[in-house]
This record gives C-alpha cells, structure tokens and sequence, in this order.
C-alpha cells in the first residue's frame, strides 16, 4: 500500500508541468489575519496578476506609480498577488496584501494591513533574511509604517529614496550600518500600496 | 474419319424448385475436326445446355461424352472441376454473347489474359501478332474496351478465346449483341478461322444468316434433336 | 502481363472505393502505429523520467529521513548521521557504477514566517552528484567549482522565495558567513526544487559535522542484481535502504493495466480494417461474378482466382498501411501536442516513439489482417463456377 501511495505522488511529480511564477501568501491564513485583524470574523482570498486585470498597459502604469522598472526573474507580468478581505460580519474591515521585494542576502516578504479606506494598519515582514534581522523586525521599525497610506508615498521615488509626504521621510532606518533593506522596504510598501490601488480601490470606484 | 467429339444419349436435367426440367433430352451426335457446327432452336430449347455440356463448361446428368476418343463423361465417369478446367484448358476456345473484357486492361492484355493463368501457354509475339492481325484489331493494341465498338470488342473476346490454339472454338450467341453488319463481318471471320486455321467450331445462334455457314446444324426442340 | 498486374490494374476499376477503402485503412494504420507509439514513448518518458530522479538506491542512516518534506514536517529534528568511512566504502563495492554522499542539513531560521522556519540545506559533491542527477537543468548560472567553499546552488522555488539571481549573495541563517549564489536550477516538479545546495565539504565544515553524512546515493552497474546488492546493504548496521526499483515496478504495473487499455483500442482499430476490407472485396467479387466465371472458362483454376483476389486486398492494404505510417509519422508531433492537452499529467520526453519495430511490426500486422479480411471473398470467388456466372445474366 504505502509503494502504491508512492508511486502515485512519484507520477504525479514527474508529470506536473507548467508552472506560473509563485506569488506572496500568507504562511497560515486562519491564524495570521486574525492577528492582523483581531476583530474579524472572516476573509476573503483573491488571486490577482498585472496581466489578467490589464496587461502591458497596465504594466507601464503600474511601473510609472512606482517610479521605477520592474526587474529581474521574479518580479514579473504574470505574478500572482493574494489579496485577503477582512470581514467582521458582513461588513469589510481591511485588507491583507503582500509583496516579495529582492533584499540583500534574500527575499523579503512585506506584508500590510490597510483598513477598509487604504490607511496602514499593520507592518509585517513575513520573511526577511539580513545581518541585522532583528533590528529589522522590531515594532518600534513597524509603527512608522501605521496611519500612512498611498497619498504619502505617491511621491516618494524608489530610485533616488527621495520625495514622499513628511511621515515618509521621517521613517527611520534601524541599520545603520547598511541603507540596502530599509530602501527595499520602503519600494515593497509603495508597490504594495500601488496594487492595492490597482486590485482594490480603483476596482472598488469603478465598480460604484 | 476424324472424330473429335462422340456425343451418346447426353441428359440433362436440373430442378427449378419442385420442378424437374429435363434441358437435354438423350441427345447423340458427332463432331468431326473441321466441322463448323451450327446449333439453332427457339430460346429455351437447351442449345446453350448443350455447348456447356460439349465444352466441359457443365457435367451431364447421364449419357457418354467422348472428346478426341477418350472419355469425359459416362462410363461412371463424371470430372472434378481442376478436371474440367485441364480439359478446357487444352481443347476449348469460349465466346459469349457478351464479351467480358476487362475493362482496366487494352486490348492486347485482354487478349494475353488467358496466358495469365497458363503460363506455359503465352504466345510468341509473332503469333500474337498475326492473330491481333487476322482479326484486323492490330493497330487498337494498346487501346481500352471502352475505346472498342461492339464487332471490334467481339473481335478481341474471338483473339482471347484462340489465343491458346484450342482445336475447339464454342461461340454461344457471338453476334447478339451486333448489328448486322458487324454480325457480317464476324461470321466471315468464324468461316475464315475455319479454313485457314483448320478450327473446329461450334456456333450456338438464332440468326439463321449465321446458322447457314454451319456444314452440320443440330436443331433443339425442347431439349431433343431434331431430324 | 501476370497475375500481380491484373489485381493492380482490377482495383483500378472502381477508383473512388478503392481510394476510400485504402483510406479506411489508413485511418486504422494511423491509429494503430500512433497507439503503438505511444505505448512505447509513453512508457519509455516515464521510466526515463524515474530514472532521471538520479538514483536506484538510496542509502541513508536507519530512522533518518530522506526527503525534505518530512524533515520540515518534523521541524529539522529526527536526521541522523552515517559515518564517512562506511559510506566510502560502500560506493567502492564494484557493483556500484556511480554513487554520491550527501549531507542534509535542516536549520532554523528565526526570520521566516511569524515564529521562525525550517530551512533545508543539501551539501553535494560536485564532482559526483550533477552527474547522478543529469535532469537538473540551469534556469541561470551552473554547478559550484569542485572545490568551491562559499558558493551556493538554488532550487527554483528556493531561489523565488529568496528573489536570488545567479550572482546576489546569501547568508545562512544566523550567520553572516557569505555565500555568492552561481546557479538557479529550472523547475523540475520535485523537492529539488526547494532545496538549497551547498558544497558538501563546506556544509559539513559550517554545520559542525564533519565527518558525517546523511545519504548516499546509488546507480548500479547494469549487469547487477539490484535485490541481491540491497540484500547486503542490510546487513550494514543502522542503516536503511530505499529503493526505486519497488516505485517503479508499482508504476509500470499501473501503466501496464493502462497499456491493456490502449492495446484493446488497437484491436478496434484492426477489427475496423479487416471487416472494412472483407467488405470492399466482398463487393467487387459479386460485382465480377460473371467476369471471374468467363476467367475460369479460359482455363484459370480455383486457386488462381483465389490469388488475385488475395493480391488485390494485398495490395489495398499494403498501400493503405504505408500511408497510414506516413500520417502516423508525419503528425506525432500534433497527436502528441493533443494527448498532453487531453492529459494533464503526461511525462516530460517524446511521448509517442515510432521505431522501426513499430514500422514494421503495424506494416504486416495490417496486410495480415487485411488478408485474412481478403480470405472469405477470395474463396467465394474461387468457388465461382463458370457455369453459374454465364447463366445469371
């Protein structure tokens, strides 16, 4: 039985093929968006990519928002973005959205929380490899990040870690050894807002 | 003299459901070599019976056939069909009234057709040509059936049938489906055969223009000989 | 003129029949050679691709496991260690052809995920294991230097997860020891995939185990009894032996009862043939009736009749054959593009191989079968008696 049950899984991965670009869950959905959102009582999962909701035009508009380029093998057309909705009862509280951003010595994974207008509730790396990890993940790193929201960081650019809103430019970088992390941090928030608008928002207006 | 066919007491008989029908009715006659043999009697009256009996296309149901002195039918002697086919083989030449030519062969394979199956027997070209000659169907050699008129497709079904140099040329109603004029020109053919070739035939016809050229007429009235 | 040119030239009569009955045919002998093909490629990808997952037998300490999933299911906890010198000494044995030792490492990282995360790591010898797993492809980059220290190799879930490009530099977790990554391997379906390869003489040195393996990875010479060489595997203390050769056996058994399937279709495919030539032939005998009468009168025996209907139903299908194997080979590209859209879990490789057994073996069973089509209406045609034929007009 237990070769039957082998061979199967055996079969079934030499098989598998066509693979899409894997995107950015959370690792256990239940219990992370209750402790993101301690007062909901449900979610919601979307799956959304720049290629179904628009495609290369969309791209372009996406790129130009952030103010620089999407690159690299990871960071493409086709990837996948999870988008949890929180719901207390039926109505909508927030949302949950996370990015892969390519860190220094890894990948970071940038979560936020936004409540039901787009305003940050929650900062949270989900993954993070650095030297200075710890320093990285601390709260008091965290709360610079609550009560902001795309309006702050529309001006902010990613390529020459300057503009954005007064709150933008107050938020302090841990480590003070190496600026690398911090200014990937602060691109993954703005692309996360950015397809918060795209997926969530705008969709939310045009639908109104 | 030169006998070459005995025929005594030949009877045929078949049923046609509960019916017996009696299609020869103790026939006797002789062939010699050289005859031309016209037989003639109003349909039904057992004359194609008769030339399939004569050439071993069918077995008597009783009576003696004796072709070239020896004996093919009675005596308690009745032939398997490979038997008959030997026989056939050797001595007979066949011509219906209609001519079965093979339509996707020319003239020339219809007429080499029967060497197909003896090969021992394929001709020279020479006298394939001279035949082809003969029979004025020389220059349509490579020519379809379809490309034939009536006397001209009656003409190579004559070449099929001599092709092997059989002693015996049965033709069964060979200008029934000619006009007169055709109908002319191949009973001026069966005649020459005779002459020249010295063949042996035996014409089953209702067209007593043709019946004439016969030297021995066999009339059938019901299945029995007249005169 | 012989008998060979007068069938030829008799199937030319009815031109439309014959082109439709060679077509006939020729449908049957597309389906049975692309059947057969794909019998064949089917189980050839698959065992290939059994075969490309490197090894025959692993061997690994007793309890330990030895794949990644477990050993994050069980949190990094649970490896256990065989001693070099016994590993060393197994892959010496002549019976082996090839062997490499690998030492998995499971580490905890802090900063994955809410509480921390197992990361696996895969120490490999260069020198040995790309060569036991020549079905690693590079999406970028290649295999770390023979003596390489501080260089890395991802899988590509690995190296999504990490956003690495060949060139970036990793840390391992809690340590900031550099790493500088080389190579990114393409998607293989596998826990490959997920893995991150160090060379193994580093991993020993930087997880403190020197000395010590996990695994040892095995292909036999193939002229050795694989059951009798795992037999003495056993008697090694503490070790155990997981063998591919039981997972394949299971497969091809299932792949086996699948064959029956394919083959009964086959069988179809040859029923359809032969009923469709019976028939053809069948036909144009009656049609001949008088025809195959008058070609007995002028002196053709049963049993030359009996050949040229069997040449002409030869002939049909030795025509409709060769076509039908030309289609076959001509489209295998589009009937394998369609089996992969019809079945989601096809093995990488050619799918459907066309040899010349299968060329071959299709050619003759289809004029066979086409023959024993042909046999009935040959026999009734060689019973023909001249005298019937003359007189049914």
């Amino acid at each position: 039985m237990k070769t039957k049950v082998w061979a199967f899984f055996l079969l079934f991965i030499v098989s598998c093929q066509g693979w899409a670009a894997v995107g950015c869950d959370l690792n256990d959905p239940d219990r992370d968006v209750k402790r993101l959102f301690p007062s909901s009582t449900g979610y919601k999962t979307a799956y959304q990519s720049i290629e179904k909701s628009g495609g290369q035009a969309l791209l372009k508009e996406v790129e130009a928002l952030l103010g620089d380029e999407f690159q690299g093998l990871y960071e493409t057309i086709d990837v996948p973005y999870t988008i949890y909705t929180i719901y207390k009862g039926s109505d909508i509280i927030g949302y949950i959205h996370g990015i892969n951003q390519k860190g220094v010595y890894g990948g970071l994974q940038v979560f936020l929380g936004v409540d039901h207008k787009g305003v940050i509730t929650r900062f949270y790396y989900q993954k993070l490899t650095s030297k200075k990890a710890a320093l990285m993940r601390e709260n008091d790193f965290a709360q610079q990040f609550i009560g902001l929201s795309w309006e702050d960081f529309k001006s902010y650019l990613p390529k020459t870690h300057e503009g954005g809103s007064e709150k933008v430019k107050q938020i302090k970088n841990p480590n003070v050894d190496d600026a690398a992390d911090f200014y990937s941090t602060l691109r993954a928030v703005k692309k996360n807002l950015i397809l918060m608008q795209v997926f969530v928002f705008e969709n939310k207006e045009r639908a109104q | 003299m030169n006998r070459f066919i005995e025929a005594h007491d030949l009877t045929k008989t078949y049923s046609r459901g509960a019916e017996q029908i009696t299609a020869l009715n103790n026939v006797s006659f002789a062939v010699d070599k050289g005859d031309i043999v016209s037989v003639v009697g109003a349909s039904g009256s057992g004359k194609t019976t008769l030339v399939n009996v004569l050439g071993c296309l069918d077995n008597p149901s009783s009576g003696t056939l004796m072709i070239n002195h020896k004996v093919i039918f009675g005596e308690g002697k009745l032939l398997s069909e490979p038997a008959l086919t030997k026989i056939r083989r050797a001595t007979f030449g066949y011509v219906f009234q209609k001519f079965f030519l093979i339509p996707t062969l020319s003239v020339k394979e219809n007429i080499l057709l029967p060497s197909v199956f003896q090969p021992d027997h394929t001709p020279d070209d020479e006298s394939l040509y001279q035949l082809m000659d003969m029979l004025g169907i020389a220059r349509r050699e490579n020519h379809l059936p379809s490309q034939l008129s009536g006397g001209e497709m009656q003409r190579v079904a004559i070449a099929r049938a001599l092709i092997h140099k059989p002693e015996v040329l049965i033709a069964d109603e060979p200008t029934g489906n000619l006009d007169s004029k055709r109908s002319n020109e191949i009973k001026d053919l069966l005649l020459r055969l005779n002459q020249e070739n010295g063949i042996t035939v035996i014409i089953v016809t209702h067209n007593p223009d043709i019946a004439k050229i016969g030297n021995k007429t066999l009339e059938l009235v019901d299945g029995k000989l007249m005169g | 003129m012989n008998i060979f040119q007068v069938s030829s030239k008799n199937l030319l009569r009815r031109k439309l029949r014959t082109f439709f009955t060679v077509f006939g045919i020729m449908l049957s002998t597309w389906v049975l050679v692309t059947l057969l093909g794909f019998n064949k490629g089917y189980e050839q990808s698959l065992s290939n691709s059994i075969d490309g997952m490197g090894f025959q037998i692993v061997l690994t300490a007793k309890g330990c496991p030895y794949e990644a999933a477990t050993l994050m299911l069980k949190g990094g906890t649970g490896l256990r260690y065989m001693p070099e010198d016994l590993v060393r000494d197994v892959a010496s044995r002549p019976e082996v052809l090839q062997a490499t030792a690998m030492l998995m490492h499971a580490e905890f990282d802090p900063n994955k995920g809410e509480n921390g995360g197992t990361t696996v790591f895969l120490g490999v010898d260069p020198k040995t294991y790309p060569s036991m797993k020549p079905y690693l492809q590079f999406k970028q980059g290649a295999w770390f230097a023979d003596d390489a220290k501080d260089e890395i190799v991802l899988g590509y879930e690995a190296a999504e997860l990490e956003q690495r490009e060949v060139g970036d530099l990793m840390i391992l977790p809690g340590s900031e020891v550099e790493y500088k990554v080389v190579g990114i391997l393409s998607r293989t379906g596998t826990q490959d995939d997920g893995m991150i390869y160090l060379p193994l003489t580093a991993t020993q040195k930087v997880f403190k185990k020197e000395g010590e393996l996990t695994m040892l990875g095995i292909r036999l010479k193939p002229s050795v009894d694989q059951n009798a060489f795992e037999e003495s595997l056993y008697q090694l203390p503490d070790v155990q032996v997981v063998s591919m050769a039981q997972v394949k056996n299971t497969i091809m058994s299932l792949v086996s009862s699948a064959k029956a399937i394919v083959m009964s279709i086959a069988f179809i495919a040859f029923l359809i043939a032969m009923f469709g030539v019976l028939n053809t032939v069948l036909m144009s005998v009656f049609e001949r009736f008088q025809e195959i009468g008058i070609l007995k009168s002028m002196g053709a025996l049963p049993k030359d009749i009996f050949k040229m209907i069997l040449i002409e139903t030869t002939l049909l299908c030795a025509i409709g054959g060769l076509f039908g194997i030309v289609i076959a080979y001509g489209f295998s590209g589009l009937s394998e593009a369609a089996i992969r859209y019809f079945l989601p879990f096809a093995p990488t490789g050619s799918l459907i191989i066309i040899d010349t057994f299968i060329v071959v073996f299709s050619f003759i069973s289809i004029t066979l079968i086409g023959l024993i089509g042909g046999i009935y209406p040959a026999w009734r045609a060689s019973h023909i008696r001249p005298l019937d034929s003359i007189r049914s007009e």
